[in-house]
């Protein structure tokens, strides 16, 4: 378990992080959600020791992480970086030795995830030679040679393609099956909710939310009913107490009621008015948790 | 588990800068160039001297020819070979030699022994004028000399050589030392090799942090691992580079017998080497330094300017040290880390500068670079995730971990 409690750290007088907490499990993905400048990347940093945070601690399995807990980190930061002069293969080649594999091991590992990321008539091609979405797949592969333990990807998702998105998230999801704890940031939340078991929403250097996708939806104290009737005179919704916002649009009904009202009777006298053609009962969507959260 | 030793780490990173670079376009073509100028500078004047000067005497009248003799002689014994020849050309009249001269086909025109004919006066001295009345000289004199019996060759053989035998106190031959002009070559090679290995490393650190790569890399490597192995990697590139082409004008100069050497200071050359090692290490060290500072190529050169002009600085000490190695200037100097890879190298090869205070000056050095390999992996850890506009040395400093 990757363990991230009360981290602070201040540059001058703003606070990027400002008591951050939250965990991230084996087997499982963490979509890392904030605004712009809440503290994503530092606390991301902070795992790698790119910084050192002014307090609190990050560990790994219970320790404290040093270099050699590191080497079994893969990452992938948000500015992407790769020797843009040196062979794909090659440099995942080095980026593998680096992390502890030998040479011939590294080199394997390289050709296989070149050609798992579809890239393997272009192994010897010079990373600057390639697009912008090939040049994404080998920096994904840079943060996978080594089949790391605990993966820390920093916006990985932006600037792909629907395909790209496609194979990134496939890559992650079998990463995670596999037993690694995945960590990464998105500002793409209807990805997030379909990809991840977990999330930790960050604000201004402090987490707000974080726990389990269904566990954060569940706690909300809001839930979204759509009724659509045909007898359009019908009292029904009248009736129903705890409506915090009502739209109507044509027969369709969208209304946001509190969480602890009795949706059964709602349905009950629904199926006994006899008009009814629709009825959904959903929990907010993240977007709206966040947008709530961080408003 | 997998791990990695602090060793193992920068041996990496010193092998990727071996292989990339040493494999890279711009390195072989700066091995090809200068191999290329080395072999231009030993081998040319070889092709253009090759050949005997040939002299061209128009003569008209009597009486010239004891005097291109004597010319001859002069010059044989002078160079010490056949090197330069004097061949003659008779014309009927003074108007026919005028031509010839005028046409090119002589060079100068003697006239009766005693006049000097030449195409214009030349703004320096003619030399071969001065020879022809040097000769002219030594022709009266042996005329003298015979009219009083004396015996002509030993007259000119006193006035055609050094007539006293100079000696020193080393028993060495002064003449065939060379040592100033090797350790003149060793200090500019030196220059230049500390300046452009050294601004490898310069460029090399920028580029990574340009196009970001550093992140990846200090998610493993510590900031010392990644500026040993680069200054470690660029070193071992350089100094083969290094010996590639002392070796090479070696090769050359036995092959072909282009320059006369009588005795090559192989002391002078290890010392030459210990110290570029030295020097490579105190610029690259701080370079990388510097260059952790910029992100972009344009603000890394004016990062490293305090650097340069302390290589410039240490340039010029150096050329005052060839005329004066033992000057207060000198013996300051040879114990700044900055500049004593230049200045040392000089004072050793002329014995200007004692055992003790050698081995000194070589512990005050490593000493140096041990406190700047400490104070630049600093200053490069605070620099590298710093992104965008120059870094302040100050900011880079207290931004980083103790």
């Amino acid at each position: 378990m990757l363990a991230i409690e009360g981290l602070h750290k201040a540059y001058g007088d703003i606070k990027a992080l400002d008591g951050c907490s939250f965990s991230v499990q084996p087997g499982r993905m963490l979509g890392f959600l904030g605004p712009n400048g809440a503290g994503k990347t530092t606390t991301m940093r902070a795992v790698f020791g790119l910084l050192t945070p002014d307090a609190g601690s990050v560990s790994w399995q219970g320790k404290a992480i040093g270099p050699d807990g590191r080497l079994r980190f893969g990452y992938m930061p948000e500015t992407r970086g790769l020797y843009p002069k040196m062979k794909a293969a090659d440099q995942l080649t080095y980026l593998g030795t680096l992390h502890g594999l030998s040479s011939s091991e590294a080199r394997e590992s390289a050709g296989k995830w070149l050609e798992r990321l579809g890239l393997k008539d272009r192994s010897a091609d010079q990373v600057e030679k390639l697009s912008h979405g090939n040049q994404q797949r080998v920096q994904l592969a840079a943060a996978l040679v080594h089949d790391p333990e605990l993966l820390v990807l920093d916006e990985p998702f932006s600037g792909l393609d629907p395909l790209g998105v496609e194979t990134m998230a496939e890559v992650l999801r079998e990463r995670a099956a596999r037993g690694a704890a995945v960590l990464f940031s998105s500002h793409q939340l209807d990805l997030v909710e379909d990809l991840c078991e977990d999330v930790a929403i960050i604000h201004r250097g402090k987490i707000v939310k974080s726990g389990s996708v269904i566990e954060i939806k569940d706690s909300s104290p809001v839930r979204h009913l759509e009724i659509e009737l045909t007898n359009p005179d019908a009292r029904l919704l009248e009736k129903i107490d705890g409506v915090i916002r009502a739209e109507r649009d044509g027969a369709r009904h969208k209304l946001l009621i509190r969480s602890d009202v009795d949706v059964r009777g709602v349905l009950g006298d629904a199926l006994a008015s006899g008009s009814i053609r629709r009825f959904v009962y959903t929990s907010p969507s993240l977007s709206e948790i966040f947008l709530d959260t961080v408003a | 588990m997998k791990t990695i030793s602090g060793i193992g780490g920068m041996r990496l990173v010193a092998m990727r800068e071996l292989r990339e670079r040493g494999r890279s376009k711009s390195f072989i073509i700066s091995c090809v160039v200068t191999l290329l100028l080395v072999a231009a500078a030993l081998v040319l004047p070889q092709l253009l001297g090759g050949e005997a000067a040939i002299h061209s005497i128009g003569v008209v009248g009597e009486d010239n020819e004891p005097i291109i003799q004597a010319a001859q002689d002069l010059a044989t014994a002078e160079e010490g070979d056949d090197s330069e020849r004097y061949e003659t050309t008779s014309f009927a009249s003074l108007e026919e030699a005028e031509q010839a001269l005028v046409a090119g086909e002589v060079d100068l025109v003697l006239v009766d022994g005693t006049t000097v004919l030449q195409e214009r006066t030349g703004f320096s001295g003619n030399g071969l004028v001065d020879t022809i009345q040097r000769a002219a000289g030594s022709v009266r004199l042996q005329r003298l000399v015979e009219e009083n019996g004396q015996a002509a060759a030993d007259v000119i053989a006193i006035l055609s050589s050094s007539p006293l035998e100079v000696m020193s106190l080393d028993g060495e031959d002064p003449e065939g030392d060379i040592r100033p002009v090797i350790a003149y070559a060793g200090l500019l090679l030196m220059y230049i090799a500390i300046l452009s290995y050294g601004s490898w490393t310069l460029t090399g650190v920028t580029e990574e942090k340009n196009n970001r790569v550093v992140e990846v890399l200090l998610a493993t490597l510590r900031p010392w691992q990644l500026l040993g192995g680069k200054v470690l990697g660029i070193g071992l590139l350089g100094i083969g580079q290094f010996v590639l082409t002392i070796g090479f004008a070696f090769i050359l100069v036995n092959m072909t017998e282009a320059v006369d050497i009588p005795r090559l200071p192989i002391d002078g050359l290890l010392f030459l080497i210990l110290w570029f090692i030295l020097g490579f290490s105190v610029y690259s060290v701080s370079y990388a330094a510097a260059g952790s500072l910029a992100s972009r190529p344009e603000d890394a050169q004016s990062a490293a300017f305090p650097m340069t002009m302390l290589a410039v600085a240490g340039f010029f000490v150096s050329i005052n040290a060839l005329d004066d190695p033992t000057s207060m200037l000198a013996r300051v100097t040879s114990f700044v880390p900055f500049t004593a890879p230049f200045v040392v190298p000089i004072r050793q090869s002329l014995d200007g500068i004692g055992a003790v205070e050698h081995v000194a000056t070589v512990i005050v050095a490593i000493f140096s670079i041990v406190l700047l390999v400490r104070l630049s992996a600093r200053i490069y850890a605070g620099g590298l995730l710093r992104f965008g506009r120059r870094v302040k040395l100050k900011e880079a400093w207290r931004s980083a971990e103790p």
